[in-house]
């Protein structure tokens, strides 16, 4: 039995011969030297344990929680897979440079790279331990390589936590350390991992390598063939290689397929240290390039990197254009030079990033549809939903808030609700069929809403930081999403670090002392979860047949692990991350409360009474519990649902020293 | 997904416990630990049911040949009888045999 990742793995494993416009970063390792090549000691061909090794300073070396701890996932068995002793993720501490670091090395072979419990937990684990040194004075890095399919989908919704514990881990170092991906190829870098890889400081790739949230392969079997034709191999590495993701500024260091070039790459971005701004929070520049293009006419892919360019902010376009003289070389790559241009005024660094999101009222007819969805769809996942589906997102942001709600854009919903004596903000996702993303039309989290998001909560935190921690504000999300946006313009333009925005404006709202709670009224699926709802510290949930909650739609999961429906439902009964049931989604340790109400389409006053007091509630233990996700360990249901993640933690703990 | 447990005789012992491979498509992992019984004990878990009697002859005439004792457990993703034996000679090596 065999099964694939979340993403199109099958696409070919090289890319096409180069055809892409000139680029700007030179020296360019695909020139037609054809000896070079047989002179390198390749990393792609290495297995993860000799990647993590060879990056290493020699004799320094030392892995954790490896095949001998025999810590396998407790889910595959049970599903007739046969597990890995090491569950696919090797951890190596050692040095490089004389500098702490530790190795955390995903490996392609074994299910695809895909993420599940016990791989998920070692590298969270391995990263907040790194994060403990650096706050007992021992400055240990990260350097994650990245060959993933995204969430293992036979420990799904495990899969999909983890994943988000991961994604808080490494904001929780980055702040510390660095932490630098690597995406060598051959598999890439996907799903729900892509996020996580889109919060890196700084991101090194091959030519060979390759980034995105959704592969070709599922947004050909989501959207069709005239979406994305994932054969089309010219143009998958068009989008999504190394080279392009290099030239637009979503990875800072292209390299050779070469050991010692990965090695010596990985060591200069060590050596630039962390940076006043991330990537993942420089909002203005997505902004910028999102106003820039029309995504019913987007552009080639060739004319990506001079578009982005000149949209950017006027504080990142001084930074690319900082060095004329080296116009070959990608200005942020450049050793030495900081984030944030000299020149750039004081607290304006990043222009219009620090712009409070354009608010409006919401005319009425913003509801496109009727509250209530047909009776024949109760009771079963709602795949796909068209315009004249319901938004139970809408539904319930209006009932909280007594009608009055704002949106940032029409896709994005805010509301300020009063929780006892705090008021909070409350944000959903909902349908928007007039989206000039067609992708993005059902309340699918796209581009527009993963940087609305990432600007609705930033735009609370920054408001808030001059008040005492206790007085923050609570952020709601209002979580109704079928899924991420599967589409070709979203992959073009970086959709994977859209929501890597939005995570990290969560996570960092979680950080700064706000309640983040979570609200699931209807589905919480895969990247849309991940990106609007995962980070919060609290999660509800409805007691309620449609809330579906999970890595991926029944259809879609079944196709990918080679299964039918009937089988995976069957799977579902005995293994509860498999479960599309709410009830046995609150025993995996990350719920709250389940919340009774009465109609859960078009919320009643009393149903209203008694959300709003499970919200006040929520929030309140999340003034008083922990900022980080670690007690979705602890929780009573984790005991039992989560005793591997546990087992790696201590493991890796004993070990760590 | 099968198990399947095999025992044969063994006078080697190897010096340090290995681990190779990957459970990755054609492929398998072996984890060797030294094991103070004298014999050989194998555990194998594959992706491919029932070729128990391919498993049988590749591990007999493995162990026939090298007398190594010890545990050894193999996480098997449909790697040819080739591929075993490959990956069986790397892990004594590996372990000092």
């Amino acid at each position: 039995m065999t099964s694939a990742p979340l993403s199109g793995q099958a696409s070919p494993d090289r890319p096409p011969p180069d055809r892409t416009a000139p680029h700007r970063t030179a020296p360019d390792p695909v020139a037609p030297d054809r000896v070079a090549p047989l002179a390198r000691d390749s990393f792609i061909e290495l297995h993860a344990r000799a990647r993590a090794t060879a990056l290493l300073d020699d004799g320094t070396a030392r892995e954790l929680c490896g095949p001998f701890d025999r810590i396998e996932s407790p889910w595959l068995a049970a599903q007739e897979v046969v597990p890995q002793s090491d569950d696919g993720v090797v951890v190596v501490k050692g040095e490089l440079g004389r500098r702490p670091v530790v190795v955390i090395a995903i490996e392609q072979a074994f299910q695809g790279g895909g993420i599940g419990e016990v791989s998920g937990a070692k590298i969270t684990a391995a990263l907040s331990l790194a994060a403990q040194d650096n706050r007992h004075g021992v400055p240990t890095a990260a350097i994650l390589l990245l060959e993933t399919g995204g969430v293992r989908l036979q420990e799904a919704n495990l899969g999909l936590a983890t994943v988000a514990e991961v994604c808080s881990a490494v904001l929780e170092l980055r702040a510390l350390s660095p932490v630098i991906g690597v995406i060598a190829g051959a598999l890439g870098c996907f799903g729900g991992m892509s996020i996580a890889a889109g919060l890196c400081t700084e991101l090194i790739m091959t030519r060979e390598g390759r980034l995105g949230l959704n592969g070709p392969e599922v947004i050909e079997s989501e959207a069709g063939v005239a979406e994305f034709d994932a054969s089309d191999h010219t143009l998958i590495w068009a989008i999504h290689g190394g080279t392009q993701r290099t030239a637009t500024g979503l990875a800072d260091v292209l390299v050779s397929d070469d050991v010692a070039e990965v090695r010596s790459a990985v060591r200069e971005a060590l050596g630039r240290g962390v940076p006043d701004e991330h990537r993942s929070q420089r909002i203005g520049e997505l902004r910028a390039l999102l106003e820039a293009v029309d995504p019913a006419h987007p552009p080639d892919p060739a004319d990506l990197p001079a578009l982005r360019a000149n949209a950017a902010p006027v504080g990142s376009a001084a930074r690319t254009n900082a060095a004329p003289g080296e116009s070959a070389v990608p200005a942020n790559t450049a050793p030495g030079e900081s984030a944030v241009p000299a020149n750039a005024p004081p607290g304006e660094s990043a222009g219009p990033a620090n712009a409070a999101p354009r608010e409006s009222a919401v005319p009425a007819n913003t509801a496109p549809v009727p509250a209530n969805a047909a009776p024949e769809e109760r009771g079963r996942p709602m795949r796909t939903r068209d315009a004249a589906t319901a938004s139970r997102g809408l539904a319930w942001i209006r009932a909280l808030a007594g009608g009055e709600v704002g949106s940032v854009v029409p896709s994005v919903v805010t509301a300020d609700v009063m929780l006892g004596d705090d008021s909070a903000r409350l944000l959903a996702v909902v349908p928007d069929p007039g989206s000039p993303y067609h992708r993005a039309r059902a309340g699918e989290v796209g581009l527009r809403e993963g940087l609305a998001l990432a600007e609705a909560v930033t735009e609370v935190v920054t408001r808030d930081v001059g008040l005492p921690e206790e007085r923050r504000r609570p952020i709601v999300a209002v979580v109704d999403v079928p899924s991420q946006a599967y589409g070709r313009v979203e992959e073009l333009l970086g959709i994977h670090h859209a929501l890597a925005a939005a995570v990290d404006a969560y996570a960092s709202a979680r950080t700064a002392g706000h309640p983040v709670i979570a609200l699931i009224v209807g589905t919480a699926l895969s990247g849309g979860f991940l990106a609007h709802g995962s980070q919060a510290g609290r999660m509800l949930a409805l007691d309620d047949p449609r809330v579906v909650i999970h890595a991926m739609h029944e259809q879609a999961a079944a196709r990918v692990t080679r299964r039918t429906v009937a089988e995976l439902e069957e799977l579902a009964r005995r293994i509860p991350p498999l479960s599309y049931d709410v009830g046995d989604w609150a025993k995996l340790g990350l719920c709250d409360e389940l919340l009774d109400v009465g109609d859960a389409d078009e919320p009643t006053g009393e149903d209203v009474r008694r959300v709003r007091a499970a919200l006040t509630a929520a929030a309140g233990r999340a003034r008083h519990g922990p900022r980080d996700l670690s007690d979705r360990l602890t929780s009573p249901a984790a005991l039992r649902t989560r005793a591997a993640s546990r087992r790696i933690h201590e493991a890796l703990t004993a070990q760590w020293r | 997904m099968q198990t399947l447990n095999y025992q044969f005789p063994a006078d080697r012992e190897p010096a340090r416990r290995a681990h190779v491979g990957v459970v990755g498509s054609g492929d398998l992992e072996i984890l060797m630990t030294p094991e103070a019984s004298g014999g050989a004990r194998v555990r194998v878990r594959t992706s491919v049911d029932g070729f128990d009697t391919v498993w049988r002859t590749v591990l007999e005439r493995f162990f026939a040949r090298h007398r190594v004792g010890g545990s050894f457990e193999l996480n098997d993703f449909g790697a040819t009888p080739g591929v075993v034996t490959l990956r069986l000679r790397q892990v004594i090596q590996e372990g000092g045999i």
